[in-house]
Protein backbone atom coordinates (compact mmCIF):
# COMPACT_ATOMS: atom_id res chain seq x y z
CA UNK A 1 0.00 0.00 0.00
CA UNK A 2 2.64 2.51 0.97
CA UNK A 3 5.82 1.96 -0.95
CA UNK A 4 8.94 3.90 0.07
CA UNK A 5 8.71 7.33 -1.43
CA UNK A 6 11.05 8.26 -4.29
CA UNK A 7 11.13 5.27 -6.56
CA UNK A 8 11.95 5.40 -10.22
CA UNK A 9 9.57 4.28 -12.87
CA UNK A 10 11.69 1.24 -13.64
CA UNK A 11 12.05 0.14 -10.06
CA UNK A 12 8.38 0.67 -9.53
CA UNK A 13 7.53 -1.32 -12.60
CA UNK A 14 9.65 -4.27 -11.47
CA UNK A 15 8.14 -4.10 -8.02
CA UNK A 16 4.64 -4.19 -9.36
CA UNK A 17 5.17 -7.03 -11.77
CA UNK A 18 6.46 -9.17 -8.95
CA UNK A 19 3.93 -8.08 -6.41
CA UNK A 20 1.01 -8.45 -8.74
CA UNK A 21 2.23 -11.92 -9.60
CA UNK A 22 2.35 -12.67 -5.90
CA UNK A 23 -1.09 -11.29 -5.38
CA UNK A 24 -2.70 -13.15 -8.21
CA UNK A 25 -4.11 -16.30 -6.66
CA UNK A 26 -7.10 -14.44 -5.31
CA UNK A 27 -9.76 -13.32 -7.65
CA UNK A 28 -12.21 -15.48 -9.44
CA UNK A 29 -14.76 -14.20 -7.08
CA UNK A 30 -18.06 -15.78 -6.57
CA UNK A 31 -18.76 -13.09 -4.00
CA UNK A 32 -16.64 -10.33 -5.54
CA UNK A 33 -14.15 -10.22 -2.70
CA UNK A 34 -12.11 -7.06 -2.97
CA UNK A 35 -8.37 -7.31 -2.57
CA UNK A 36 -5.78 -4.66 -2.09
CA UNK A 37 -3.91 -3.52 -5.12
CA UNK A 38 -0.30 -2.46 -4.82
CA UNK A 39 0.23 1.13 -5.82
CA UNK A 40 2.96 3.71 -5.51
CA UNK A 41 3.79 7.30 -6.31
CA UNK A 42 6.86 9.28 -7.27
CA UNK A 43 6.43 11.31 -4.12
CA UNK A 44 4.24 11.43 -1.08
CA UNK A 45 5.21 14.79 0.29
CA UNK A 46 4.92 18.00 -1.64
CA UNK A 47 6.57 21.05 -0.22
CA UNK A 48 5.22 24.48 -0.98
CA UNK A 49 8.33 26.64 -1.32
CA UNK A 50 8.81 30.12 -2.73
CA UNK A 51 8.62 28.90 -6.31
CA UNK A 52 5.76 26.44 -5.86
CA UNK A 53 3.55 26.38 -8.91
CA UNK A 54 1.68 23.19 -8.38
CA UNK A 55 3.24 19.78 -8.96
CA UNK A 56 3.05 16.64 -11.07
CA UNK A 57 2.96 13.32 -9.33
CA UNK A 58 3.11 9.98 -11.07
CA UNK A 59 1.02 7.12 -9.77
CA UNK A 60 1.68 3.46 -10.50
CA UNK A 61 -0.22 0.34 -9.70
CA UNK A 62 -0.67 -3.27 -10.57
CA UNK A 63 -3.65 -4.70 -12.39
CA UNK A 64 -4.31 -8.15 -10.92
CA UNK A 65 -6.33 -9.43 -13.85
CA UNK A 66 -5.76 -8.76 -17.52
CA UNK A 67 -8.52 -6.86 -19.19
CA UNK A 68 -9.61 -5.09 -16.01
CA UNK A 69 -10.29 -1.36 -16.03
CA UNK A 70 -8.79 1.20 -13.73
CA UNK A 71 -10.36 4.30 -12.23
CA UNK A 72 -8.34 6.53 -9.95
CA UNK A 73 -10.01 9.18 -7.84
CA UNK A 74 -8.00 12.02 -6.33
CA UNK A 75 -9.71 14.00 -3.60
CA UNK A 76 -8.70 16.28 -0.81
CA UNK A 77 -9.73 15.63 2.74
CA UNK A 78 -10.38 19.35 2.87
CA UNK A 79 -14.10 19.82 2.35
CA UNK A 80 -14.57 23.06 4.23
CA UNK A 81 -18.01 24.55 3.59
CA UNK A 82 -18.03 27.32 1.05
CA UNK A 83 -20.32 30.31 0.82
CA UNK A 84 -21.81 30.85 -2.59
CA UNK A 85 -23.75 33.81 -3.94
CA UNK A 86 -26.26 33.63 -6.74
CA UNK A 87 -26.73 36.75 -8.82
CA UNK A 88 -30.00 37.78 -10.34
CA UNK A 89 -31.44 40.76 -12.12
CA UNK A 90 -33.26 43.30 -10.02
CA UNK A 91 -34.64 46.07 -12.20
CA UNK A 92 -31.74 47.14 -14.38
CA UNK A 93 -29.04 45.83 -12.13
CA UNK A 94 -27.34 42.53 -11.38
CA UNK A 95 -26.97 41.87 -7.70
CA UNK A 96 -26.60 39.01 -5.27
CA UNK A 97 -30.11 37.75 -4.71
CA UNK A 98 -29.34 34.78 -2.52
CA UNK A 99 -26.63 33.10 -0.60
CA UNK A 100 -25.99 29.44 0.10
CA UNK A 101 -23.74 27.52 2.37
CA UNK A 102 -22.43 24.51 0.46
CA UNK A 103 -21.01 21.43 2.16
CA UNK A 104 -19.85 18.06 0.94
CA UNK A 105 -17.73 19.24 -1.97
CA UNK A 106 -14.01 18.50 -1.68
CA UNK A 107 -11.47 21.20 -2.56
CA UNK A 108 -9.98 18.91 -5.22
CA UNK A 109 -11.70 16.18 -7.22
CA UNK A 110 -10.06 14.44 -10.17
CA UNK A 111 -10.86 11.21 -11.95
CA UNK A 112 -8.65 9.29 -14.33
CA UNK A 113 -9.70 6.11 -16.05
CA UNK A 114 -8.83 3.70 -18.82
CA UNK A 115 -12.03 4.36 -20.79
CA UNK A 116 -15.32 6.20 -20.40
CA UNK A 117 -16.48 5.70 -16.83
CA UNK A 118 -20.07 4.97 -17.82
CA UNK A 119 -18.80 1.90 -19.65
CA UNK A 120 -16.83 0.66 -16.64
CA UNK A 121 -19.23 1.01 -13.71
CA UNK A 122 -22.98 1.14 -13.34
CA UNK A 123 -24.56 4.04 -11.47
CA UNK A 124 -25.00 2.02 -8.29
CA UNK A 125 -21.31 1.14 -8.00
CA UNK A 126 -20.34 4.67 -9.04
CA UNK A 127 -22.47 6.06 -6.22
CA UNK A 128 -20.95 3.62 -3.75
CA UNK A 129 -17.40 4.53 -4.71
CA UNK A 130 -18.09 8.25 -5.14
CA UNK A 131 -17.18 8.31 -8.80
CA UNK A 132 -18.45 11.04 -11.11
CA UNK A 133 -19.83 14.56 -10.91
CA UNK A 134 -23.38 13.20 -10.59
CA UNK A 135 -22.44 11.50 -7.37
CA UNK A 136 -20.79 14.68 -6.10
CA UNK A 137 -23.94 16.58 -6.91
CA UNK A 138 -25.99 14.11 -4.89
CA UNK A 139 -23.61 14.46 -1.97
CA UNK A 140 -23.64 18.24 -2.08
CA UNK A 141 -25.66 19.78 0.70
CA UNK A 142 -27.17 23.14 0.12
CA UNK A 143 -28.39 25.47 2.80
CA UNK A 144 -30.15 28.64 1.80
CA UNK A 145 -28.76 31.45 3.94
CA UNK A 146 -30.52 34.35 2.31
CA UNK A 147 -33.16 34.92 -0.34
CA UNK A 148 -35.97 32.66 -1.43
CA UNK A 149 -35.64 29.10 -2.68
CA UNK A 150 -36.18 28.17 -6.32
CA UNK A 151 -36.44 24.79 -7.95
CA UNK A 152 -33.27 25.23 -10.01
CA UNK A 153 -31.08 26.31 -7.10
CA UNK A 154 -29.31 22.98 -6.84
CA UNK A 155 -28.49 22.78 -10.54
CA UNK A 156 -27.43 26.42 -10.72
CA UNK A 157 -25.13 26.21 -7.71
CA UNK A 158 -23.56 22.90 -8.65
CA UNK A 159 -22.97 23.88 -12.26
CA UNK A 160 -21.59 27.28 -11.28
CA UNK A 161 -19.23 25.88 -8.67
CA UNK A 162 -18.17 23.07 -11.00
CA UNK A 163 -17.25 25.62 -13.63
CA UNK A 164 -15.16 27.62 -11.17
CA UNK A 165 -13.45 24.45 -9.98
CA UNK A 166 -12.69 23.34 -13.52
CA UNK A 167 -11.29 26.76 -14.39
CA UNK A 168 -8.90 26.50 -11.44
CA UNK A 169 -8.02 22.93 -12.52
CA UNK A 170 -9.19 21.71 -9.14
CA UNK A 171 -11.76 19.39 -10.71
CA UNK A 172 -11.38 17.38 -13.84
CA UNK A 173 -12.29 14.06 -15.37
CA UNK A 174 -10.01 12.47 -17.93
CA UNK A 175 -11.36 9.19 -19.22
CA UNK A 176 -8.38 8.23 -21.36
CA UNK A 177 -5.51 9.17 -19.10
CA UNK A 178 -4.65 5.75 -17.75
CA UNK A 179 -2.83 3.21 -19.86
CA UNK A 180 -2.27 -0.34 -18.76
CA UNK A 181 1.12 -1.60 -19.87
CA UNK A 182 1.25 -5.26 -20.79
CA UNK A 183 -2.10 -5.76 -19.10
CA UNK A 184 -0.38 -5.61 -15.72
CA UNK A 185 0.80 -2.16 -14.74
CA UNK A 186 -1.00 1.12 -14.94
CA UNK A 187 0.62 4.51 -14.67
CA UNK A 188 -0.50 8.10 -15.00
CA UNK A 189 0.12 11.43 -13.37
CA UNK A 190 -2.04 13.93 -11.56
CA UNK A 191 -1.40 17.61 -11.92
CA UNK A 192 -1.73 19.34 -8.55
CA UNK A 193 -2.68 22.90 -9.49
CA UNK A 194 -1.19 25.88 -7.59
CA UNK A 195 -4.60 26.30 -5.98
CA UNK A 196 -4.20 22.89 -4.30
CA UNK A 197 -3.57 24.07 -0.79
CA UNK A 198 -1.89 22.44 2.19
CA UNK A 199 -3.54 19.31 3.37
CA UNK A 200 -3.87 15.61 2.82
CA UNK A 201 -4.94 14.23 -0.53
CA UNK A 202 -5.94 10.66 -1.26
CA UNK A 203 -5.65 8.86 -4.57
CA UNK A 204 -7.93 5.83 -4.55
CA UNK A 205 -7.36 3.28 -7.27
CA UNK A 206 -10.24 1.00 -8.24
CA UNK A 207 -9.70 -2.05 -10.41
CA UNK A 208 -12.95 -3.04 -12.01
CA UNK A 209 -13.83 -5.98 -14.21
CA UNK A 210 -17.20 -6.82 -15.66
CA UNK A 211 -18.77 -4.06 -13.62
CA UNK A 212 -17.43 -5.45 -10.35
CA UNK A 213 -14.82 -4.00 -8.06
CA UNK A 214 -12.05 -6.57 -7.75
CA UNK A 215 -9.28 -4.62 -6.08
CA UNK A 216 -8.55 -1.22 -4.62
CA UNK A 217 -5.64 0.75 -3.23
CA UNK A 218 -4.98 4.04 -1.54
CA UNK A 219 -2.10 6.49 -1.71
CA UNK A 220 -1.81 9.52 0.50
CA UNK A 221 -0.16 12.73 -0.61
CA UNK A 222 0.64 15.41 1.87
CA UNK A 223 1.10 19.00 0.78
CA UNK A 224 2.67 21.39 3.22
CA UNK A 225 4.50 24.68 3.28
CA UNK A 226 8.22 24.79 3.95
CA UNK A 227 10.90 27.38 4.67
CA UNK A 228 9.91 31.01 4.23
CA UNK A 229 6.36 30.07 3.23
CA UNK A 230 5.84 28.08 6.40
CA UNK A 231 7.41 30.82 8.52
CA UNK A 232 5.18 33.54 7.07
CA UNK A 233 2.03 31.48 7.43
CA UNK A 234 2.86 30.44 10.94
CA UNK A 235 3.61 34.01 12.00
CA UNK A 236 0.47 35.36 10.32
CA UNK A 237 -1.78 32.78 11.96
CA UNK A 238 -0.27 32.39 15.41
CA UNK A 239 1.40 35.69 16.18
CA UNK A 240 -0.84 38.01 14.25
CA UNK A 241 -0.12 41.18 16.23
CA UNK A 242 3.60 40.73 15.82
CA UNK A 243 3.09 39.90 12.16
CA UNK A 244 0.95 43.00 11.61
CA UNK A 245 3.55 45.26 13.22
CA UNK A 246 6.28 43.53 11.20
CA UNK A 247 4.35 44.19 7.97
CA UNK A 248 3.88 47.88 8.80
CA UNK A 249 7.50 48.39 9.86
CA UNK A 250 8.85 46.73 6.72
CA UNK A 251 6.58 48.84 4.52
CA UNK A 252 7.51 52.08 6.32
CA UNK A 253 11.19 51.19 6.19
CA UNK A 254 11.12 50.38 2.50
CA UNK A 255 9.15 53.51 1.66
CA UNK A 256 11.54 55.80 3.53
CA UNK A 257 14.60 53.95 2.24
CA UNK A 258 13.52 54.49 -1.34
CA UNK A 259 12.77 58.12 -0.50
CA UNK A 260 16.29 58.63 0.86
CA UNK A 261 17.92 56.81 -2.06
CA UNK A 262 16.10 59.01 -4.52
CA UNK A 263 17.01 62.13 -2.60
CA UNK A 264 20.70 61.28 -2.80
CA UNK A 265 20.58 60.16 -6.40
CA UNK A 266 18.44 62.96 -7.74
CA UNK A 267 19.80 66.20 -6.25
CA UNK A 268 17.17 68.91 -6.06
CA UNK B 1 9.01 33.52 -13.02
CA UNK B 2 6.38 32.54 -10.48
CA UNK B 3 6.29 33.00 -6.75
CA UNK B 4 3.95 31.34 -4.26
CA UNK B 5 2.05 33.75 -2.01
CA UNK B 6 1.71 32.13 1.41
CA UNK B 7 -1.42 33.84 2.72
CA UNK B 8 -3.22 34.18 -0.61
CA UNK B 9 -2.44 30.51 -1.24
CA UNK B 10 -1.63 30.83 -4.94
CA UNK B 11 1.27 31.34 -7.28
CA UNK B 12 1.73 34.43 -9.43
CA UNK B 13 4.21 35.97 -11.82
CA UNK B 14 6.76 38.20 -10.05
CA UNK B 15 7.08 40.74 -12.86
CA UNK B 16 3.34 41.15 -13.14
CA UNK B 17 3.14 42.02 -9.45
CA UNK B 18 6.10 44.42 -9.48
CA UNK B 19 4.75 46.06 -12.64
CA UNK B 20 1.29 46.52 -11.11
CA UNK B 21 2.93 48.09 -8.07
CA UNK B 22 5.00 50.49 -10.17
CA UNK B 23 2.00 51.67 -12.13
CA UNK B 24 -0.15 52.32 -9.10
CA UNK B 25 2.79 53.83 -7.17
CA UNK B 26 3.38 56.33 -9.94
CA UNK B 27 -0.22 57.48 -9.71
CA UNK B 28 0.02 57.60 -5.95
CA UNK B 29 2.99 59.96 -6.08
CA UNK B 30 1.44 62.09 -8.78
CA UNK B 31 -2.06 62.51 -7.40
CA UNK B 32 -1.59 61.85 -3.72
CA UNK B 33 -4.12 59.06 -3.77
CA UNK B 34 -3.35 55.71 -2.22
CA UNK B 35 -4.41 53.90 -5.36
CA UNK B 36 -6.44 51.37 -3.38
CA UNK B 37 -9.47 51.88 -5.54
CA UNK B 38 -7.47 50.83 -8.60
CA UNK B 39 -5.07 48.28 -7.16
CA UNK B 40 -7.60 46.12 -5.33
CA UNK B 41 -9.84 45.54 -8.37
CA UNK B 42 -6.74 44.80 -10.49
CA UNK B 43 -5.53 42.19 -8.00
CA UNK B 44 -8.97 40.65 -7.85
CA UNK B 45 -8.96 40.38 -11.63
CA UNK B 46 -5.65 38.51 -11.33
CA UNK B 47 -7.43 35.95 -9.15
CA UNK B 48 -6.31 36.98 -5.66
CA UNK B 49 -9.10 36.50 -3.09
CA UNK B 50 -10.79 39.89 -2.47
CA UNK B 51 -10.13 39.93 1.28
CA UNK B 52 -6.42 39.21 0.80
CA UNK B 53 -6.20 41.71 -2.06
CA UNK B 54 -7.71 44.53 0.01
CA UNK B 55 -5.63 43.85 3.13
CA UNK B 56 -2.32 43.35 1.32
CA UNK B 57 -2.99 46.44 -0.71
CA UNK B 58 -3.30 48.48 2.50
CA UNK B 59 0.07 47.13 3.59
CA UNK B 60 1.62 48.03 0.26
CA UNK B 61 0.15 51.53 0.31
CA UNK B 62 1.94 52.23 3.61
CA UNK B 63 5.23 52.02 1.74
CA UNK B 64 4.17 53.85 -1.40
CA UNK B 65 2.60 56.65 0.62
CA UNK B 66 5.57 56.90 3.00
CA UNK B 67 7.89 57.25 0.05
CA UNK B 68 5.63 59.83 -1.61
CA UNK B 69 4.98 61.71 1.63
CA UNK B 70 8.71 61.93 2.25
CA UNK B 71 9.29 63.37 -1.22
CA UNK B 72 6.52 65.93 -0.72
CA UNK B 73 7.71 66.76 2.77
CA UNK B 74 11.11 67.69 1.41
CA UNK B 75 9.41 69.91 -1.13
CA UNK B 76 7.44 71.54 1.76
CA UNK B 77 4.13 70.29 0.48
CA UNK B 78 2.93 68.70 3.72
CA UNK B 79 0.72 70.66 6.11
CA UNK B 80 1.26 68.54 9.20
CA UNK B 81 -1.15 70.54 11.33
CA UNK B 82 -3.94 70.17 8.79
CA UNK B 83 -2.98 66.52 8.32
CA UNK B 84 -3.47 65.79 12.01
CA UNK B 85 -6.86 67.50 12.13
CA UNK B 86 -7.96 65.52 9.07
CA UNK B 87 -6.57 62.35 10.57
CA UNK B 88 -8.65 62.66 13.73
CA UNK B 89 -11.76 63.42 11.70
CA UNK B 90 -11.03 60.48 9.41
CA UNK B 91 -10.58 58.07 12.31
CA UNK B 92 -13.91 59.11 13.88
CA UNK B 93 -15.71 58.82 10.54
CA UNK B 94 -14.02 55.51 9.76
CA UNK B 95 -15.09 53.98 13.05
CA UNK B 96 -18.71 54.94 12.41
CA UNK B 97 -18.36 53.67 8.85
CA UNK B 98 -17.13 50.23 9.94
CA UNK B 99 -20.24 49.84 12.08
CA UNK B 100 -22.40 50.89 9.14
CA UNK B 101 -20.69 48.28 6.97
CA UNK B 102 -21.51 45.64 9.55
CA UNK B 103 -25.15 46.67 9.48
CA UNK B 104 -25.28 46.75 5.67
CA UNK B 105 -23.67 43.33 5.46
CA UNK B 106 -26.32 41.86 7.71
CA UNK B 107 -28.97 43.32 5.43
CA UNK B 108 -27.25 41.66 2.46
CA UNK B 109 -26.00 42.99 -0.85
CA UNK B 110 -23.22 45.15 0.55
CA UNK B 111 -21.43 44.51 -2.74
CA UNK B 112 -24.19 46.20 -4.68
CA UNK B 113 -24.36 49.13 -2.27
CA UNK B 114 -20.59 49.53 -2.59
CA UNK B 115 -20.62 49.54 -6.36
CA UNK B 116 -23.59 51.89 -6.60
CA UNK B 117 -21.88 54.26 -4.15
CA UNK B 118 -18.69 54.02 -6.20
CA UNK B 119 -20.55 55.02 -9.34
CA UNK B 120 -22.22 57.97 -7.61
CA UNK B 121 -19.06 59.20 -5.92
CA UNK B 122 -16.69 58.65 -8.80
CA UNK B 123 -18.89 60.19 -11.46
CA UNK B 124 -19.72 63.24 -9.33
CA UNK B 125 -16.15 63.89 -8.26
CA UNK B 126 -14.65 63.00 -11.62
CA UNK B 127 -17.18 65.04 -13.55
CA UNK B 128 -16.82 68.12 -11.34
CA UNK B 129 -13.03 67.98 -11.38
CA UNK B 130 -12.90 67.43 -15.10
CA UNK B 131 -15.18 70.40 -15.79
CA UNK B 132 -13.40 72.73 -13.39
CA UNK B 133 -9.90 71.86 -14.62
CA UNK B 134 -10.98 72.23 -18.21
CA UNK B 135 -12.32 75.73 -17.48
CA UNK B 136 -9.11 76.68 -15.68
CA UNK B 137 -6.98 75.34 -18.51
CA UNK B 138 -8.96 77.30 -21.08
CA UNK B 139 -8.85 80.46 -19.03
CA UNK B 140 -5.13 80.31 -18.44
CA UNK B 141 -4.55 79.68 -22.10
CA UNK B 142 -6.54 82.77 -23.03
CA UNK B 143 -4.81 85.06 -20.58
CA UNK B 144 -1.40 83.52 -20.24
CA UNK B 145 -0.03 86.35 -18.16
CA UNK B 146 -2.51 86.02 -15.27
CA UNK B 147 -1.07 84.04 -12.36
CA UNK B 148 -3.15 80.94 -11.53
CA UNK B 149 -5.59 81.68 -8.75
CA UNK B 150 -5.66 79.25 -5.87
CA UNK B 151 -8.98 80.39 -4.51
CA UNK B 152 -9.95 80.21 -0.88
CA UNK B 153 -13.50 78.94 -0.95
CA UNK B 154 -16.26 79.68 1.51
CA UNK B 155 -14.11 80.20 4.58
CA UNK B 156 -16.14 83.13 5.88
CA UNK B 157 -18.81 81.21 7.81
CA UNK B 158 -16.19 79.05 9.42
CA UNK B 159 -14.04 81.97 10.45
CA UNK B 160 -16.56 82.82 13.20
CA UNK B 161 -16.59 79.35 14.78
CA UNK B 162 -14.35 78.53 17.75
CA UNK B 163 -11.04 76.64 17.51
CA UNK B 164 -9.56 79.03 14.98
CA UNK B 165 -6.26 77.81 13.62
CA UNK B 166 -3.72 79.05 11.15
CA UNK B 167 -2.58 76.49 8.63
CA UNK B 168 0.58 78.11 7.37
CA UNK B 169 1.45 75.61 4.63
CA UNK B 170 -2.06 75.73 3.23
CA UNK B 171 -2.20 79.51 3.56
CA UNK B 172 -5.51 79.25 5.44
CA UNK B 173 -7.01 80.50 8.65
CA UNK B 174 -10.17 78.74 9.66
CA UNK B 175 -11.92 76.82 12.41
CA UNK B 176 -10.52 73.33 13.01
CA UNK B 177 -14.11 72.08 13.17
CA UNK B 178 -14.46 72.62 9.44
CA UNK B 179 -11.74 70.26 8.12
CA UNK B 180 -12.63 67.86 10.94
CA UNK B 181 -16.21 67.49 9.69
CA UNK B 182 -15.08 67.10 6.08
CA UNK B 183 -12.56 64.43 7.09
CA UNK B 184 -15.17 62.62 9.16
CA UNK B 185 -17.50 62.45 6.20
CA UNK B 186 -14.73 61.21 3.91
CA UNK B 187 -13.64 58.65 6.50
CA UNK B 188 -17.19 57.36 6.68
CA UNK B 189 -17.41 56.92 2.91
CA UNK B 190 -13.93 55.42 2.72
CA UNK B 191 -14.83 52.76 5.27
CA UNK B 192 -17.99 51.80 3.39
CA UNK B 193 -16.12 51.61 0.11
CA UNK B 194 -13.17 49.80 1.68
CA UNK B 195 -10.53 52.18 0.38
CA UNK B 196 -8.12 54.72 1.82
CA UNK B 197 -10.22 57.56 0.50
CA UNK B 198 -7.49 59.66 -1.09
CA UNK B 199 -9.50 60.03 -4.26
CA UNK B 200 -12.31 61.65 -2.28
CA UNK B 201 -10.12 63.47 0.22
CA UNK B 202 -7.88 65.25 -2.26
CA UNK B 203 -10.75 66.87 -4.19
CA UNK B 204 -12.43 67.71 -0.87
CA UNK B 205 -9.27 69.42 0.36
CA UNK B 206 -8.91 71.39 -2.86
CA UNK B 207 -12.50 72.36 -3.53
CA UNK B 208 -14.18 72.39 -0.13
CA UNK B 209 -11.42 73.32 2.31
CA UNK B 210 -9.60 75.43 -0.27
CA UNK B 211 -6.04 74.12 0.03
CA UNK B 212 -3.53 74.54 -2.82
CA UNK B 213 -3.49 71.37 -4.98
CA UNK B 214 0.10 70.38 -4.32
CA UNK B 215 -0.23 70.84 -0.53
CA UNK B 216 -3.46 68.82 -0.59
CA UNK B 217 -1.59 65.99 -2.32
CA UNK B 218 1.34 66.05 0.12
CA UNK B 219 -0.86 66.33 3.19
CA UNK B 220 -3.11 63.52 2.04
CA UNK B 221 -0.11 61.20 1.55
CA UNK B 222 1.01 61.97 5.09
CA UNK B 223 -2.43 61.07 6.36
CA UNK B 224 -2.63 57.91 4.25
CA UNK B 225 0.57 56.53 5.80
CA UNK B 226 -1.02 56.58 9.22
CA UNK B 227 -4.48 55.31 8.27
CA UNK B 228 -3.22 52.43 6.12
CA UNK B 229 -0.73 51.38 8.80
CA UNK B 230 -3.69 51.14 11.16
CA UNK B 231 -5.77 49.14 8.65
CA UNK B 232 -2.88 46.74 7.96
CA UNK B 233 -2.51 46.00 11.64
CA UNK B 234 -6.26 45.54 12.14
CA UNK B 235 -6.56 43.23 9.13
CA UNK B 236 -3.56 41.15 10.21
CA UNK B 237 -5.00 40.66 13.67
CA UNK B 238 -8.70 40.28 12.88
CA UNK B 239 -8.74 38.51 9.52
CA UNK B 240 -5.25 37.08 8.87
CA UNK B 241 -5.49 38.39 5.33
CA UNK B 242 -2.25 40.39 4.96
CA UNK B 243 0.11 38.62 2.56
CA UNK B 244 3.48 40.22 3.26
CA UNK B 245 5.17 38.56 0.29
CA UNK B 246 2.51 39.90 -2.04
CA UNK B 247 2.70 43.33 -0.43
CA UNK B 248 6.51 43.38 -0.66
CA UNK B 249 6.53 42.62 -4.37
CA UNK B 250 3.92 45.28 -5.00
CA UNK B 251 5.72 47.81 -2.86
CA UNK B 252 9.06 47.28 -4.58
CA UNK B 253 7.28 48.58 -7.65
CA UNK B 254 5.16 51.18 -5.92
CA UNK B 255 7.88 52.90 -3.86
CA UNK B 256 9.96 53.50 -6.96
CA UNK B 257 6.88 54.48 -8.95
CA UNK B 258 5.82 56.98 -6.28
CA UNK B 259 9.13 58.82 -6.53
CA UNK B 260 8.75 59.26 -10.26
CA UNK B 261 5.14 60.28 -9.75
CA UNK B 262 6.09 63.04 -7.30
CA UNK B 263 8.75 64.30 -9.75
CA UNK B 264 6.39 64.42 -12.70
CA UNK B 265 3.85 66.10 -10.41
CA UNK B 266 6.26 68.99 -9.83
CA UNK B 267 6.50 69.68 -13.54
CA UNK B 268 2.74 69.78 -14.04
CA UNK B 269 0.40 72.58 -13.06
CA UNK B 270 -2.38 71.98 -10.55
CA UNK B 271 -5.16 71.88 -13.13
CA UNK B 272 -3.21 69.45 -15.31
CA UNK B 273 -2.87 67.03 -12.40
CA UNK B 274 -6.55 67.46 -11.63
CA UNK B 275 -7.73 66.77 -15.15
CA UNK B 276 -5.65 63.58 -15.33
CA UNK B 277 -7.04 62.37 -12.02
CA UNK B 278 -10.54 63.28 -13.19
CA UNK B 279 -10.16 61.13 -16.31
CA UNK B 280 -8.96 58.10 -14.34
CA UNK B 281 -11.77 58.51 -11.82
CA UNK B 282 -14.33 58.68 -14.64
CA UNK B 283 -12.93 55.57 -16.34
CA UNK B 284 -13.46 53.63 -13.14
CA UNK B 285 -16.96 55.01 -12.73
CA UNK B 286 -17.82 53.70 -16.20
CA UNK B 287 -16.32 50.32 -15.35
CA UNK B 288 -18.55 49.99 -12.30
CA UNK B 289 -21.62 51.00 -14.27
CA UNK B 290 -20.90 48.12 -16.66
CA UNK B 291 -20.40 45.79 -13.70
CA UNK B 292 -23.86 46.60 -12.47
CA UNK B 293 -25.63 46.46 -15.82
CA UNK B 294 -24.06 43.56 -17.71
CA UNK B 295 -24.97 40.00 -17.03
CA UNK B 296 -22.11 38.35 -15.17
CA UNK B 297 -20.36 35.48 -16.92
CA UNK B 298 -21.05 33.09 -14.08
CA UNK B 299 -24.10 33.78 -11.94
CA UNK B 300 -22.61 31.73 -9.16
CA UNK B 301 -19.66 33.15 -7.25
CA UNK B 302 -17.84 31.84 -4.23
CA UNK B 303 -17.84 34.47 -1.52
CA UNK B 304 -14.19 34.61 -0.51
CA UNK B 305 -15.04 36.84 2.41
CA UNK B 306 -15.34 39.86 0.16
CA UNK B 307 -13.99 42.98 1.81
CA UNK B 308 -13.60 40.90 4.98
CA UNK B 309 -13.84 43.67 7.53
CA UNK B 310 -12.20 46.81 6.25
Amino acid sequence: MKAPSPSTLLAAAVLFVTSSAGASPETQPATASVTEVVTSTTKQDVEIGLMYNGDYIYFFGSVPEPGADVIVKLTSTDDTPITVNRKGKVGLFWMNVKQFSVTGLPLVYKLHSTRPIAQIVDPALAAELGIGYDVLKQRMQLKLERGSAESDDRDMVFDGVLRLKKEANLYNVDEKRIEVTGGKIFKHYFRFPPAAKEGTYTAESYIIKDGKLIARGIDMIKIQKSGVEAAFTNLAQKHSVLYGIFCVVIALGMGLLVGVIFKKGGGH
Amino acid sequence: MDVYLPVAGMSMNIFLLVGLGAMVGFMSGLFGVGGGFIMTPLMMMAGIPPAVAAASDSNQIVAGAASGAYAHWRLRNVDIKMGLVLLIGGLVGGTIGVQLVKLLRELGNIEFVMKALYVLMLSTIGGAMFWESLQTLRRSRRQAATPPRETKHRVSIWSRLPLQMTFAQSNLRTSAIFPFIIAMFVGLLAAILGVGGGFIMVPAMIYVIGMPTIVAVGTDLFQIVITTANVTLQQAVANHTVDLLLAMLLLIGSTVGAQFGARVGRRLRGEQIRILLAIIVLVFAVKFVFDLLLQPDNLIAVAGGHGGGH
